[in-house]
């Protein structure tokens, strides 16, 4: 698929609070409320460390819990068939979403499952019952949100002041291309464009909250629905390289200078969630998947290397803000991940060379064989992978 | 834990290597679903235990597998017992093969750990479920893939194989590699694309339904990311071999049946003297398994459909209408390889099945599974690409090797058909209760 750059998403909950006119802290992100999401044993501190036991007796008539009401905490189901032919399992429901479950309970067998469950309220469900589903109570403070978690706190002000940063220099250096441009140095343009390039492809995901003026910024020919809305850097990337003529970009050149100012303005009022965060570099992965090892986003100049290295690195900042938090809450998954990023990077280091093609620091992706890019390609996704899972552990 | 196949206590039927369990419908996934639908999922389940229980009633041979028709679907086969299911269990509609090779930075530590969640997964997907751990947390990507959802079983088949490459130096496998696993030698006629050859691994998923058997290659290759490469991957469809008596010997793309003379995998003596690892393996580990050879087998399909009748006839040995050797009558006749008319044999000197057939190779047999594959049109040519994804069991892969000499060499069909893929693999025995293929492998 050749994913046009305008056509990305941006961190989608964070799009759909910005059309509704909320900020974007508003925007939940989470099933609050639904509670024990992560199944037995897991979302432990996220409630209180009260242990309860509720007994379960399935009949032909119903699956009534004993006691019906329980503290938030641990709770423990004990199920136990009696009698019934008819009625075999009891699943705890939350709304339409099954928590956890005891099945294959024959007449007499019994057998138990624990769940970590916040305030709310819940059904006992027994398919197959003349009453099949019986309400069941947990009592308590609500539910804590990230916003109780000091460490996820700080990863959210952590990546938000990086991301900042890096506009700030994505600011600085387009300018420095933009007047090489509009000067007609082409040679000092050419190497001037990857130093601003590198910095855009490490916010990428935060700079799509804002589609149009990312399709303006990083658009590819493909996705200008007419060749005059074709702006940005990879107009002018088509210039220096393909056209090898910057006649007529000036105004071009301008307007992308106008566009990252614009973009800035609005960065510095973004406020991060951690599962944002985390998605976000997910999406910063599949960005390498798509868009660089296919060599669809350079197509002109060929310094798709660097973009694979600004994705990365965007990736990696967003992962390390989070680590601190995963690594309390999986440490098995926080160790992998950091295992496949070593990967990664070490094997796109294989491709660094110095000054490198364009003055990148990295050869020409033209000349990496397909070979290579399978390679490439096998590391990159098996990291994606690892990273899709920081963000339900952490949110 | 996430679910159950309602029908787990319906009945068992008397053949148990190819138990054709009682009907489980893939249920809901999770909570997506209200309990409205829940329950009317489990009453489709219900209509199809009763579906297989007629079938298997009428059954007079006491073989429980259902031959593959439409309402069959359902039906799930044990994942579990002495031999890996996928062998000697009917032939299903449809393949999806793949191979993969560990990963250079994979260590022992990782495959083990990979093989043992491949076998939670594949056991669950052959009874209808989805891969184990998905609670529809929002916030984490789903852990199965989803698309089998709402479809039968299938039938479903997982079976796992080695290639040579997995006993070398890097996992500590070099002591535990079944004797007669090597590489393929180079044989007569070949012309093998690396793309489509070799592999440290393969899964061969088999089932009725071609999503459900794709469901399963795509989930294992997803919680082999990190440790296991793909290779390369095969669909096949119209299964080209029938394993049972029961079963109507199917066409390949040249419009014959062929296969005919398979080893019929319900006897159990044959299936001991040809295709499992017996006591003659030092590999204790191995035995009760098998060995798999693939290859991909193009057709040249535009060429032979301008080959007269007569001739594709000699070139098979058989009638292509009945499928009657060229000395019978019916399918099953037995072929009278010395019947001549005039000078020359009635089934020619260099016909497929004379040369393939037992009784001139020394009695030499193996079990072909194989299916039919297309790859859609050559670019260069405009032809078809498509031909036969051979898949056969064996006791050892020598036995191909001297069958493959034979053919490769004399084969009338080999102006119409090239060996482009090939692969070798030791198929470990099936699993016990509690058994997992890391634990089996590593010991």
């Amino acid at each position: 698929m050749n994913a046009p750059s305008t056509h990305r998403r941006a961190v989608a909950c964070a799009a759909t609070a910005l059309a509704a006119g909320l900020l974007l802290t508003a925007c939940g992100g989470h099933k609050d409320g639904s509670g024990g999401s992560g199944g037995a044993g897991t979302k432990a501190g996220d409630a209180s460390d009260r242990k309860s036991t509720v007994a379960i007796s399935i009949t032909d008539k119903d699956c009534a819990p004993s006691p019906a009401t329980v503290p938030a905490g641990s709770v423990k189901f004990d199920v136990t068939n009696k009698d019934s032919a008819k009625v075999t399992e009891a699943e705890l429901m939350d709304g339409g979403k099954m928590l956890g479950e005891k099945e294959n309970l024959t007449p007499g067998l019994s057998g138990d499952f624990t769940l970590t469950l916040d305030a709310g309220t819940y059904e006992v469900y027994c398919p197959g019952a003349d009453t099949s589903k019986t309400k069941f109570t947990v009592t308590g403070a609500a539910k804590k949100t990230w916003k109780d978690d000091p460490q996820l706190v700080a990863a959210t002000r952590q990546y938000g002041a990086w991301i900042t940063g890096e506009v700030k220099e994505l600011v600085t250096t387009t300018d420095a291309f933009t007047a090489a441009v509009k000067a007609g140095k082409t040679d000092e343009a050419k190497t001037l464009y990857g130093k601003a390039r590198i910095h855009y492809e490490r916010i990428e995901p935060t700079a799509e909250i804002w589609g149009d003026l990312d399709g303006r910024i990083d658009g590819r020919a493909d996705d200008a629905p007419t060749p005059a809305d074709f702006t940005g850097f990879h107009r002018i990337e088509q210039a220096l390289w393909q056209q090898k003529s910057l006649t007529g970009t000036a105004q071009l050149a301008d307007r992308l200078d106008t566009d990252v100012k614009s973009l800035y303005a609005k960065v510095k009022t973004v406020e991060y969630q951690p599962a944002e965060i985390a998605n976000g570099a997910t999406d910063l992965v599949n960005e390498i998947q798509t868009s660089k090892i296919t060599g669809e986003e350079e197509r002109y100049s060929h310094i798709d290397l660097l973009d694979f290295d600004g994705n990365l690195a965007g990736a990696d900042e967003a992962v390390r803000v989070l680590l601190p938090a995963l690594k309390a809450k999986d440490p098995a998954l926080a160790a992998t991940v950091t295992e496949r990023y070593r990967q990664t990077a070490a094997a796109l280091k294989k491709y660094v060379a110095t000054p490198g093609y364009e003055n990148t620091g990295y050869v020409d992706y033209s000349k990496v064989t397909a070979d290579q890019r399978r390679t490439l390609s096998q590391t990159v996704d098996a990291y994606a992978e690892a990273v899709s899972k920081i963000a339900g552990k952490i949110a | 834990m996430n679910d159950t196949p309602a029908a787990d206590s319906g009945p068992t039927p008397a053949e148990p290597s190819a138990a054709a369990r009682p009907a489980v419908s893939r249920r809901r996934l999770l909570g997506a679903v209200g309990a409205g639908a829940a329950v009317a999922g489990a009453a489709i389940g219900a209509g199809g235990v009763l579906a297989a229980r007629d079938h298997g009633s009428s059954d007079d041979a006491g073989h429980g597998a259902p031959a593959g028709s439409a309402s069959d679907t359902a039906a799930t086969v044990a994942f579990r017992g002495g031999h890996q299911a996928g062998i000697a269990t009917p032939a299903q509609d449809r393949l999806c093969f793949a191979t993969f090779d560990v990963s250079p930075t994979a260590s022992r530590a990782d495959l083990a750990e990979l093989l043992t969640s491949w076998t939670e997964a594949a056991e669950a997907m052959t009874l209808g479920r989805p891969v184990p751990g998905d609670v529809g947390d929002l916030n984490t990507p789903p852990d199965d893939t989803g698309e089998a959802v709402g479809l039968t079983p299938g039938r479903l088949t997982v079976t796992v194989g080695y290639g040579p490459g997995l006993f070398d130096d890097r996992f500590g496998l070099a002591a535990r590699r079944p004797s007669a696993l090597k590489p393929l030698p180079q044989l007569p006629g070949e012309n093998l694309d690396p793309a489509n050859t070799g592999g440290d691994l393969c899964v061969q998923a088999c089932a009725d339904d071609p999503q459900v058997a794709f469901h399963a290659v795509r989930n294992l290759r997803r919680l082999g990311f990190g440790t296991v490469v793909p290779r390369w991957m095969e669909l096949g469809f119209g299964r080209t071999s029938s394993t049972s008596p029961q079963q109507a010997t199917p066409r390949n793309l040249m419009g014959f049946k062929d296969g005919t003379r398979n080893i019929d995998a319900t006897d159990a003596s044959l299936m001991g003297a040809h295709v499992w690892i017996g006591e003659e393996e030092p590999q204790r580990w191995a035995r009760g398994g098998s060995y798999l050879v693939s290859r991909k087998i193009r057709m040249r399909l535009e060429q032979w459909d301008r080959d007269r009748l007569g001739d594709q006839q000699d070139v098979f040995g058989r009638f292509k209408s009945t499928g009657a050797p060229l000395t019978g009558k019916a399918e099953t006749d037995t072929p009278d390889f010395a019947a001549k008319d005039g000078s020359s044999y009635v089934i020619p000197a260099d016909s497929h099945i004379r040369l393939a057939a037992h009784e001139n190779n020394n009695g030499l047999r193996i079990l072909r599974r194989g299916y039919s594959y297309t790859d859609g049109i050559d670019p260069q040519t405009g032809d078809l690409l498509g031909g036969l994804f051979f898949v056969a069991f064996m006791k050892s892969p020598d036995r191909f090797v001297t069958l493959q000499r034979v053919l490769g060499a004399h084969d009338a069909l080999n102006e119409y058909i090239q060996h482009i893929g090939s692969g070798v693999f030791a198929v470990p025995p099936g699993l016990a209760a509690g058994q997992d293929w890391g634990r089996q492998l590593f010991g």
